[in-house]
């Protein structure tokens, strides 16, 4: 909490929620799309580990009601799904940063997936449609592209001094 | 630890936070679920501030199509033309006789008493971005409100009917299409008139038929378009063709899949339809 929180360093860290945004919204041909990963919900589960003091749950409802825009689903469904993230990313915080990195990769895409979890349970209820094992696709894409995405978001942070 | 107004005031916990907002979505939720009407102002302030991502994401595609258009050579372009201008002919003398079809088809319409065939106005829009998933198959338009697009329109492509639209904002709107879980599409056999409906499965190239009995004239292949009953889709599109009847003797009703007809997956643009009445209304005449 010593330094401060420039509107450079905001700014960087929404970039990569935008761009996160974009990566989930590009649209992809066919089969491919079943393993897209969650892009937004990684992003914020690093940023929720990294900087836990600026990063949080109100940042994730907003990010969250967006994305409801974006997807045209219920507003507030996928909302839901990100708060319930960020809290879960923030609760484990400590624990996420001494894991290595293969059992980091397991612990963000058990958390994506408990809160991917919701918004099943949400579409289920809502439309009546029971959750299908393709949803289970984009869960393991999220475990494999981790330690990608870490080194990647973990290079902004130290250039930018973000902490 | 701060103060205000003489309270002090400490930073929310996180649980608390949790709960809070959860709270709050649960409850929009629900909102959205049961009163779509009261959101909608809200989507629309919201699209204002989601269409640019919306254009960015779109952008690689439109570019990557531009580009492919600039590089083509002047044979291949030449090439082109000729096949244009031949299609232009053959499509020219079928015209003209689907001119005298029409004034004939109208003058027994006429003759018979019916009612005239609906006219309509149509325009063509672009498609922004696809959302598809076991729950919505959905299309986002680059067109809304600005351009008198409303709720329940019928959206067409070149090979059928495509879906209808379900939300409008200012500058974009979406379809639901016809494989979406929520739509269902009036359809009559053209064999042999056998009335029905299509719903979606939530899967891109999968329609059900069901409330069919065991004793219905139905086979695969059967090719059913649109009735016209229900008012939003215009009668005699394609929508689907049978791929599976399944008949178990002891079950009221068969299990039929079809597949959609409309080349879903195919379109860049798609074509929207103003029945003459609404778009008289709204002012516009074409």
């Amino acid at each position: 909490m010593d330094s401060p929180f420039t509107p450079t360093q905001r700014a960087l860290v929404g970039l990569t929620f935008a761009i996160s945004i974009l990566l989930a919204i590009l649209p992809l041909p066919g089969y491919t799309k079943l393993l897209r990963p969650d892009w937004v919900a990684l992003v914020l589960v690093y940023w929720c580990m990294a900087i836990p003091d600026r990063v949080g749950i109100g940042s994730a409802w907003v990010l969250g009601l967006f994305l409801d825009i974006l997807y045209g689903s219920l507003l507030g469904e996928q909302a839901l799904a990100k708060v319930l993230l960020a809290f879960l990313a923030l609760h484990f915080t400590m624990r996420l940063r001494m894991f290595p990195r293969w059992q980091q990769a397991i612990a963000a895409g058990v958390l994506i997936a408990i809160s991917d979890l919701v918004v099943l349970l949400v579409k289920s209820l809502a439309h009546g449609t029971p959750p299908t094992w393709s949803d289970t696709a984009p869960m393991i894409a999220n475990v494999i592209v981790w330690p990608f995405l870490f080194i990647i978001l973990r290079e902004v942070r130290r250039r930018a001094k973000i902490s | 630890m701060s103060t205000f107004l003489g309270w002090s005031i400490k930073r929310p916990s996180n649980l608390t936070k949790l709960i809070l907002f959860a709270c709050v979505s649960i409850g929009l939720i629900v909102l959205d679920a049961r009163h779509r009407h009261d959101t909608q102002t809200f989507r629309n302030l919201m699209e204002y501030a989601t269409h640019p991502v919306q254009l960015l994401a779109a952008l690689p595609f439109s570019v990557a199509n531009d580009i492919r258009r600039d590089f083509r050579t002047n044979s291949e372009l030449r090439q082109a033309n000729s096949q244009l201008e031949q299609r232009d002919l053959e499509l020219e003398a079928k015209l003209s006789r689907f001119d005298v079809l029409q004034a004939e088809v109208a003058r027994l319409n006429k003759l018979l008493g019916g009612q005239p065939i609906p006219g309509y106005r149509e325009t063509l829009a672009q498609i922004l971005a696809v959302s598809s998933g076991p729950f919505t198959q959905r299309l986002v338009l680059d067109e809304g409100s600005q351009q008198h697009l409303y709720v329940g329109q019928a959206v067409l492509g070149t090979h059928g009917i495509v879906g209808q639209i379900v939300s409008v904002g200012p500058h974009t709107s979406q379809v639901m299409l016809v494989t979406d879980p929520n739509s269902g599409v009036p359809i009559v056999s053209e064999r042999n008139g056998l009335r029905a409906i299509a719903f979606g499965t939530g899967l891109a190239n999968r329609l059900r038929i069901p409330y069919l009995t065991v004793t219905a004239d139905i086979r695969i292949g059967d090719i059913f378009v649109s009735s016209g009953l229900g008012g939003v889709y215009p009668a005699g599109y394609p929508v689907a063709r049978v791929t599976e009847v399944k008949g178990n003797p002891n079950l009221a009703f068969l299990k039929v899949r079809a597949a959609p007809l409309g080349q879903l997956n195919y379109h860049t643009h798609v074509l929207l339809l103003w029945p003459k009445q609404v778009a008289h209304r709204e002012g516009l005449h074409g």
